[in-house]
C-alpha cells in the first residue's frame, strides 16, 4: 500500500530543500523553518479534513434498516481515505515532494506570489456577496467588474467604470427580462 | 439498423427551427467563451451551464452540445493564436501550431485545425451512434456491484493517470468525495456536514464548484501572479488552406480520430494521452518537407493532436450517455446538467428517453457543422477577442461566475461557497493538484455511496456479494491496477535511466 505513494523525493534522500528556493512563496518563512513549506498548509487541510468528516458526522443517528449500512458508513470511509491520503501527502512533501503550480495562459509561473492582490481580490467579492441584497444586482456587480478590474491593473478608470456599469445593466436586463432569472433589484428596484 | 432509425428521429427533433436556432446559440456561445484565454472546456460548460436552466430539456441538451463542441474548437484558437501553454488538452496542438502561425500560416493552423476537427468530430460521433447501443445493452444487466466497481476505477483512473504525482490526484479526488457527502443522505433523510446551515441540506450544487474551483480559483490565481507582459497575438485572416495542405493533413486527422475516440471513452483516458501519441506519431512518420518543418511549425502537428482532441470529446459521451460515467471534468458538469433535469444518463435514459438522447447526438452531428462554417470566416473575430484586457477578462469572469452561481437558487449562502471553493481551487492549481478528480469524485461520490449500500444491501452484510460478479471483479481489479501505475513507472524508469537523478516527476 504505501509504495505508489512515497515515490517522487529520491531514493538517495539528500535532495536539499532550496531553501527559500524559486517556487517558495515566502522566503522570510522558509528561512525561519528549514522544513516548513507553504504546501504542507494544504496537505494538512486534506488531513484534517479527513478527522472532521469523521468527527462531523459522528452525531448523525443511524436510523440504519436492518440491512442496509447507515448514513454514517460512506462519510467514515472517506474521512479515513483523507487521513490516509493527508498522511502520504504531507511525507510527500516533507521529503521534497512538489506539485508543478498549473500553468495558463495569463500567468507568470516564475513570479513571486501577489497577496496583495489575492486580498484584494478576495475582499471585494466577499463586499459584493455582503452588499448584494441591499444594492441589487446592477449596483453590486458593476461595483465588483469595477473593483476586480482596477485590482488587476486596469489602467484607466473612467473606462473600467463605464464598462462595469453597461455590464451590469445588460446582464441584468439580458438574464432577468431575457432568460426569467431573479436577481435582487435593491437600490434601482421598480427604475429598470 | 434500429440505432440509424432513432438517429433520423432524433434529426427530426433537432432540425425544427427553434432547436436550430438552440444549436447555434449554443455553438457560438461555446467558441467565444471558448476562446477566452484562461477560460478551457470545463470551465466555459459551467460557467454556460445556468443558461441552459430555462429553456426545455430538449432543446437544452441540444444547446449544451453545441456549447460543448463549441468549447473545445475555441480552445484551439487559442493555443494556435497565443504562445502561452493553455489548458492540456489543447497544449499540443500549440506546439506547431504557433509556430505555424508565426511564420504566417495562421490561417492555414487555424484551418486544418477546425476542418480536423469537423471530420474527426463527425467521424466519432458516427462511432458514437454504433457503439453506444453495444454498451448499452451490455450495461443493462448491470448489478450495483458493477456499478460501484465502475465508480471506484474511474476515480483510481482520473487521480493516477491524470496527475504526475498520485498522492496529489488522490488528495483532489477526497476534497471532492467530501464535497460529495453534504446535504441530506438520500436512503435516510440524515443532515451530513451541513454545519447547521439549512441552506447546505440540499448538498452543495455542482454549478457551485465547478465554477468555484474553475472560475473563481482561477481569477485568484492570475492575481497572484498575473503576466504583466501583453501577450502577443499572432494577427490572422479568414482561415482556408492550400491543395498541399489538404494532402497533407487528411491522413493525420484519420490517425487522430482512431487515437482520440476509444482514448476518450475509458476512464482515465481524457484529451491529453491522444493528442500526445498523435503527435508523436506524426513526428515519426514524417518524411520530405513535413520532417524539416517538424518542430518548426509543421501542418501534421496541428492536424492530428486537434482530430484526436474533438474525437476524444465525443468518446468521452459513450460512457457518460450509456453508463452515466463521466470520465473527464466536462462530463463531469454535463453529467449533473442532467440531473437538473432529473435525468440519469445509463441504459434505462435510452429506453425512457430515446426522443431526447438522440436529439443530442443528432445535435452534435448539426454543430460540427456549424462550427465549421462559424470558424473559417470568423477567426480574424475570435484573433480580437484574445486581445480582451485582462482586467476586465478576469473581473468579468468572475462577474459571470457569481451570476451563474446566485441564479441557481437565489442564495448568498451560495455564493460564500463558492468564495471558499475558489480559496481551494486556487491552493489546487498553486501546488500542481489537478481539478478535475475533485469534479469528479464530487458528481461519482453520492453515486457510488447508493450502489454500495444497495449492494451490500442485497448481499445481507455479505462483503464478497462486491466481488462476485465477473463484471466487478474484474473492473476493481483494474482500478487496483491503475493505482499501482507510478509503481510500473518508476521501475520502467529505473531500469532505463540508471543513474540520473531520480525524481524527475517532481520538477
Amino acid at each position: 500500500m504505501s509504495s505508489p505513494y512515497d515515490d517522487g523525493a529520491a531514493p538517495g534522500g539528500a535532495v536539499p530543500p532550496p531553501a527559500g528556493g524559486p517556487s517558495a512563496g515566502s522566503p522570510g518563512e522558509a528561512k525561519r523553518h528549514a522544513w516548513w513549506r507553504p504546501e504542507l498548509g494544504l496537505s494538512l487541510v486534506v488531513f484534517v479534513l479527513g478527522v472532521l468528516v469523521i468527527v462531523g458526522t459522528l452525531d448523525v443517528s443511524a436510523a440504519s434498516s436492518a440491512l442496509g449500512l447507515g448514513p454514517r458508513f460512506f462519510p467514515i470511509l472517506v474521512g479515513s481515505a483523507l487521513i490516509v491520503i493527508g498522511a502520504f501527502y504531507t511525507l510527500d512533501v516533507l521529503r521534497g515532494g512538489r506539485g508543478d503550480p498549473e500553468e495558463s495562459e495569463d500567468i507568470d509561473a516564475d513570479a513571486p506570489a501577489d497577496w496583495r492582490s489575492v486580498g484584494l481580490v478576495s475582499g471585494v467579492f466577499l463586499a459584493f456577496t455582503a452588499l448584494l441584497t441591499t444594492l441589487g444586482w446592477i449596483v453590486a456587480s458593476s461595483l465588483l467588474f469595477f473593483g476586480l478590474s482596477v485590482t488587476l491593473g486596469a489602467d484607466n478608470k473612467v473606462k473600467a467604470a463605464i464598462v462595469a456599469v453597461v455590464l451590469g445593466v445588460v446582464t441584468y436586463v439580458a438574464f432577468v427580462r431575457g432568460l426569467g432569472v431573479t436577481l435582487p433589484g435593491g437600490l434601482l428596484q421598480g427604475v429598470i | 439498423m434500429e440505432s440509424f432509425q432513432l438517429l433520423l428521429e432524433g434529426f427530426s427533433t433537432a432540425l425544427t427551427p427553434v432547436n436550430l436556432l438552440y444549436a447555434l446559440v449554443g455553438v457560438t456561445l461555446g467558441t467565444l467563451v471558448g476562446v477566452l484565454p484562461g477560460i478551457g472546456p470545463a470551465m466555459t460548460v459551467a460557467l454556460l451551464l445556468p443558461i441552459t436552466f430555462t429553456v426545455p430539456p430538449a432543446s437544452a441538451f441540444i444547446m449544451f452540445a453545441g456549447i460543448y463542441y463549441g468549447g473545445m474548437y475555441g480552445g484551439s484558437t487559442t493555443s494556435i493564436l497565443l504562445n502561452t501553454p493553455g489548458e492540456s488538452s489543447s497544449m499540443i496542438t500549440a506546439l506547431e501550431g504557433n509556430k505555424m502561425a508565426r511564420r504566417g500560416r495562421a490561417a492555414q493552423a487555424l484551418a486544418t485545425a477546425a476542418i480536423g476537427s469537423f471530420v474527426a468530430g463527425t467521424i466519432a460521433t458516427a462511432l458514437l451512434v454504433v457503439a453506444a447501443p453495444l454498451v448499452v445493452d451490455f450495461a443493462i444487466s448491470f448489478g450495483p456491484e458493477d456499478y460501484f466497481a465502475l465508480a471506484i476505477l474511474a476515480f483510481t483512473a482520473i487521480s493516477s493517470v491524470l496527475s504526475r504525482s498520485m498522492v496529489r490526484g488522490l488528495a483532489s479526488l477526497g476534497l471532492g468525495l467530501v464535497i460529495g457527502l453534504v446535504g441530506i443522505d438520500e436512503q435516510t433523510g440524515q443532515a451530513r456536514l451541513t454545519l447547521g446551515i439549512d441552506q447546505l441540506l440540499d448538498g452543495i450544487d455542482v454549478v457551485v464548484v465547478a465554477v468555484g474551483l474553475f472560475a473563481l480559483g482561477e481569477a485568484l490565481y492570475v492575481a497572484s501572479r498575473l503576466r504583466h507582459a501583453t501577450p502577443e497575438v499572432v494577427p490572422v485572416g479568414a482561415a482556408w488552406m492550400g491543395r498541399s495542405d489538404w494532402g497533407r493533413s487528411w491522413k493525420p486527422w484519420l490517425r487522430g480520430t482512431a487515437f482520440g475516440f476509444p482514448f476518450g471513452a475509458l476512464p482515465g483516458g481524457g484529451a491529453e494521452i491522444p493528442t500526445f501519441l498523435s503527435y508523436a506519431t506524426e513526428k515519426k512518420l514524417a518524411k520530405g518537407v513535413a520532417k524539416e518543418e517538424y518542430g518548426k511549425g509543421a501542418i501534421e502537428g496541428v492536424a492530428g493532436p486537434e482530430a484526436a482532441n474533438n474525437a476524444s470529446a465525443a468518446g468521452t459521451l459513450v460512457p457518460l450517455l450509456t453508463l452515466g460515467l463521466p470520465t473527464s471534468a466536462t462530463a463531469a458538469i454535463m453529467l449533473a446538467a442532467f440531473q437538473q433535469y432529473g435525468l440519469q444518463p445509463g441504459p434505462q435514459l435510452f429506453d425512457h428517453n430515446p426522443a431526447l438522447v438522440w436529439g443530442m447526438i443528432a445535435s452534435l452531428f448539426i454543430g460540427n457543422a456549424m462550427l465549421l462554417v462559424l470558424n473559417l470566416p470568423l477567426a480574424p473575430l475570435w484573433a480580437r477577442v484574445l486581445r480582451i484586457p485582462r482586467p476586465y477578462l478576469y473581473a468579468g469572469i468572475v462577474m459571470f461566475a457569481a451570476l451563474g452561481v446566485y441564479a441557481l437558487k437565489s442564495s448568498i449562502v451560495d455564493l460564500v461557497v463558492l468564495f471558499v471553493l475558489g480559496l481551494l481551487g486556487y491552493a489546487m492549481r498553486r501546488f500542481g493538484l489537478p481539478i478535475a478528480p475533485a469534479v469528479i469524485g464530487m458528481i461519482l461520490g453520492p453515486m457510488a455511496e447508493i450502489q454500495l449500500r444497495r449492494a451490500l444491501a442485497i448481499g445481507a452484510g455479505d462483503v464478497t456479494v462486491l466481488v462476485k460478479s465477473p463484471i466487478a471483479a474484474t473492473l476493481l481489479a483494474l482500478a487496483a491496477l491503475a493505482l499501482l501505475t507510478p509503481l510500473f513507472r518508476r521501475l520502467w524508469a529505473r531500469r532505463h535511466v540508471e543513474a540520473v537523478t531520480p525524481g524527475s516527476r517532481v520538477e
